[in-house]
């Protein structure tokens, strides 16, 4: 059986591709009914969507408050600590996303301690924001520590 | 009579450039090149990671990528006070010569060849107005089909290159210490096997067709002269145990041949959009600041000068140089020396070859000095490349770049005298003002590579006499 | 069954795809004006070497594209005639249904003047007037490398010429090859797809999937190394690149099983880090290319 959240998966991928076929149709449908059914329909996909993302955001939300919430044990760092984690020379790559220290010394993304102009030791709140939103992401780093 | 011909775009180079004529009873009088692409790439460079500048000078040029790959790690290698091993310093050199052989072949067929061979014209890449083509069809179609023969053989020379350098364009083998991989075996042989492939067709077709046109176009060996003075970095040269395989640093200068001193090149801008103390600059002094209001200034490229003489660089002048060819300095005697120069470097690369030692790693782990500057001086392709770097708080904090197009394309200099093609334009005469296909053959006999030679466009004040729409 | 498809507003649609594809194909040779499609090949703002990766390609080459798949009216490194002449054949195809490949960056510096491609009636025209004039029209536009595709290594930082990609001047769709170069394959491929089918299929960024769909990182042979935490401290180690600065993680694309030059090798088996060439933001996002000073394995 699969998890919840496997499902999830599923079904968006299925909407994904349901909208790519849908969009490729809008390319070569003539008649203007068809149009408007197509129209209707990458609009309905849309909203569901749009839904699940909620859904997933809220329940993102959650489990960083619950994973806070399990961190009294952990390192304290300040901004300064934090900056001498840039992965270089047998220093490990730390960054910090909403107050919590994730470790991506080995994360694939982060070659070379950058990860697309950004580099390890910093905070990037906003900058996680911009780009992944909504994304788990940070559920599969390894969390080191506290941001104070 | 006074007319004024402009080309643009001259086509079958790499860039874009544009050529003025002005033509008084069918004799150019006074000509001006000018590259029509600017992207600033020693600007881009400044702040980066020194060692990143060997992938990234790579894109100033998609035809010469390697060059750039060459002069960047001599210029890094300079500035870490590294020296290469003999053995790195094969294996770059062949992947350098790979380089050579892609150029020269696709110069010499694809941008040369259609100057004076009828291409089938059922096809629209290869209709042209002008009618100057002198072959029989006997010979110029047996020429045609070397030109789509050619498309092999220079992809060859590119897949070559691709054994040790991972890809091309835009290597990634050539590096501080040499190339990146090592040789195998079976990459060895693999580079020999394409290598003779190439050979063949040098001997056996590109030089006969080379010698086939320029019986039925002597009066290029009358054209396309210019000033005669030649110079060279050098390059396949001063081997520990090989010697100097093809061309050490010279020059020609007033018909003698002299040692290269690189102290001696400076930039002038007394033609070129920029304002400073000095009309002359050394290539690691900074930068002066771009003015286009300067009155007497027409284009972004600075004046590449040795000696305060413009020179030519290029196969020809290596050619004469090294002594192996001296027929004569023109249009014709520069596309011979370019075909030959590709029999050259092919055995230039049999002897590399043949002294490799297999399964040699020459890479080490590398450290950005805090503070240092080197360069990178290098005959290539087109001519002498040089590269200049600055490295400060282990940063790009300075980077030059002279290329052999800013050399042969250069502008006007402080004595008013004109760039090398520029004048060697001057003089020419046009058989048919409608259609002056003298000034495309002698332009690009020079092989110009104005993605290279970065300048930028500016409209000027119309000049008062007939246009003539070519 | 037929009762299902049919209310399947999708399957029908994409049935009438194929009947108008063929209808038309009829149509044409009815009528006698089934020709090979036109094809311009535009350089702009860059360094021309898609052009020459072009011409690297191996089945189908350079002179089967030419000869057989398109007409290929305009190529500044290639064609014969020049000037106005050369112009004028641009000029000539407006009207007819053509296909526009561009490879460089569009230079927007001093409305364009940064990057001239020639002359028209004695007026310059500008790689960014030229990309509007023949992009507005084209029945398909391809963008062909870094710099086209997203501004590339003619857009880095501080962008001189403030060079931008084909598709910010355009309000229309641009597919999108990038890679620095683009593989030969990866253009020919795509307009073969375009030429059998019409459209070929993209991703979210108007990439082809057939090319762009996987990471580097997912097919990389030495990836069995990255799993073990074997890495490669310099260049000309057999193991992973990754500490070294390796993109591959980032950035999609076939490399991994096609390879380059007649399919003999690739940045990685050449014992060097992707740097990322494929992937919007090259370079600026991409660098550093190469770092010793990795952390390989932490003290404590």
């Amino acid at each position: 059986m699969p998890t919840q959240k496997e499902m999830i998966c599923m079904r968006m991928n299925q909407i994904v591709r349901e909208l790519n076929d849908n969009t490729n149709c809008m390319y070569w449908v003539q008649s203007h009914y068809s149009r408007y059914v197509l129209l209707n329909q990458i609009k309905s996909k849309i909203e569901e969507l749009h839904f699940i993302n909620n859904l997933i955001c809220i329940e993102n939300e959650q489990m960083l408050r619950d994973r806070l919430q399990e961190l009294p044990n952990q390192r304290e760092f300040t901004l300064a600590e934090l900056a001498e984690y840039d992965g270089k020379n047998s220093r490990p790559a730390y960054v910090s996303v909403e107050q919590i220290v994730y470790d991506v010394t080995n994360n694939a993304t982060w070659a070379a301690a950058t990860h697309f102009g950004l580099s390890a030791g910093k905070d990037l709140t906003n900058e996680f924001n911009a780009c992944h939103e909504g994304q788990a992401i940070l559920n599969k780093l390894k969390v080191v520590g506290k941001l104070v | 009579m006074t007319k004024k011909i402009v080309i643009n775009p001259v086509t079958r180079i790499s860039g874009f450039m544009e050529i003025e004529a002005i033509i008084e009873n069918n004799k150019i009088m006074d000509a001006k090149t000018e590259g029509l692409l600017y992207r600033g790439f020693e600007k881009m460079l400044m702040g980066r990671n020194p060692f990143d500048a060997v992938y990234f000078t790579q894109r100033i040029c998609g035809i010469c990528s390697t060059a750039h790959s060459m002069a960047s790690t001599i210029a890094l290698e300079d500035a870490m006070k590294f020296i290469p091993t003999e053995q790195g310093r094969y294996l770059r050199d062949i992947i350098h010569g790979c380089e050579f052989l892609q150029n020269h072949l696709r110069h010499f067929y694809q941008y040369t060849i259609p100057d004076f061979v009828r291409l089938p014209n059922n096809y629209p890449l290869y209709t042209t107005e002008h009618d100057d083509f002198r072959m029989p069809s006997k010979i110029n179609d047996l020429i045609v089909s070397h030109y789509f023969e050619s498309l092999e053989m220079s992809r060859s020379a590119h897949e070559m290159l691709a054994v040790l350098g991972g890809k091309a364009p835009h290597n990634h083998g050539v590096f501080i210490g040499g190339i990146s991989t090592q040789a195998t075996t079976d990459k060895i042989i693999k580079i020999k096997s394409i290598l003779h492939t190439i050979s063949e067709f040098i001997e056996e077709k590109m030089m006969p067709d080379v010698y086939k046109i320029s019986e039925y176009y002597q009066d290029y060996f009358q054209n396309g002269c210019g000033y005669n003075n030649l110079l060279s970095y050098g390059c396949f040269n001063d081997y520990k145990d090989l010697g100097t395989l093809y061309i050490d640093p010279s020059i020609n200068l007033d018909g003698k041949v002299l040692p290269f001193k690189s102290e001696r090149i400076s930039e002038e801008i007394e033609h070129s959009w920029y304002s400073g103390e000095q009309k002359s600059y050394k290539p690691l002094e900074r930068l002066p600041e771009e003015d286009m209001n300067k009155p007497k200034a027409y284009s972004w490229i600075k004046a590449p000068r040795y000696e305060n003489v413009p020179f030519e660089t290029g196969p020809l002048a290596r050619q004469w140089l090294s002594g192996a060819y001296r027929n004569g300095i023109s249009t014709m005697d520069r596309t011979i020396a370019r075909v030959l120069e590709a029999r050259k470097i092919v055995q230039v690369m049999e002897i590399l070859i043949k002294n490799l030692i297999p399964n040699i790693s020459v890479q080490s782990e590398y450290k950005v000095p805090q503070k240092a500057q080197g360069a990178g001086l290098i005959d290539t392709t087109r001519g002498a490349l040089g590269h200049w770097i600055k490295i400060g708080d282990q940063k790009i904090s300075f980077y030059q770049i002279i290329t052999p197009s800013a050399w042969n394309l250069s502008t006007q200099s402080c004595e008013n005298m004109k760039g090398t093609a520029e004048q060697a334009l001057i003089g020419t005469v046009i058989q048919d003002s409608d259609n002056p296909v003298e000034l495309g053959r002698i332009i690009r006999s020079f092989d110009p590579c104005i993605s290279c030679a970065t300048h930028v466009y500016s409209d000027r004040k119309p000049v008062k006499i007939m246009k003539v729409v070519p | 069954m037929d009762g299902l498809l049919s209310v399947c507003h999708g399957y029908e649609a994409k049935q009438r795809i194929v009947r108008n594809l063929i209808d038309k194909v009829m149509d044409e040779i009815n009528e006698g004006t089934l020709l090979k499609k036109n094809l311009i090949w535009l350089e702009l703002t860059g360094c021309s070497g898609n052009i020459i990766s072009l011409l690297n390609g191996a089945n189908p080459d350079f002179k089967y594209l030419m000869t057989k798949m398109a007409n290929l009216v305009y190529s500044n490194s290639l064609m014969t005639a020049e000037g106005e002449d050369a112009v004028s054949h641009l000029v000539n195809v407006m009207n007819t249904d053509f296909i526009l490949a561009v490879e460089g960056a569009v230079a927007t510096k001093n409305n364009g003047l940064y990057n001239v491609i020639g002359k028209w009636r004695g007026e310059p025209l500008t790689a960014l007037k030229a990309v509007k004039m023949l992009g507005e029209k084209a029945q398909h536009v391809m963008a062909i490398g870094a710099c086209a595709t997203h501004g590339g290594v003619s857009a880095a930082h501080p962008n001189p010429a403030k060079c931008v990609s084909v598709q910010s001047v355009l309000k229309r769709k641009v597919i999108k090859l990038p890679g620095c170069p683009c593989h030969p394959d990866w253009f020919m491929g795509t307009l073969a797809e375009i030429l059998l089918y019409d459209a070929p299929k993209l991703d979210a960024k108007d990439r082809p999937v057939l090319f762009y769909s996987t990471l580097i990182h997912d097919r990389c042979p030495r990836r069995s190394f990255f799993d073990k935490g074997i890495f490669a401290k310099k260049l000309g180690d057999h193991t992973c690149m990754f500490k070294l600065g390796c993109r591959g993680p980032v950035t999609r694309t076939d490399c991994p099983v096609r390879q380059w030059n007649k399919y003999v090798n690739w940045p990685v088996e050449d014992d060097t880090p992707c740097i990322g060439c494929a992937q919007f933001g090259f370079p600026d996002l991409m660098e550093p290319f190469i770092s010793y000073d990795t952390t390989r394995k932490e003290r404590e």
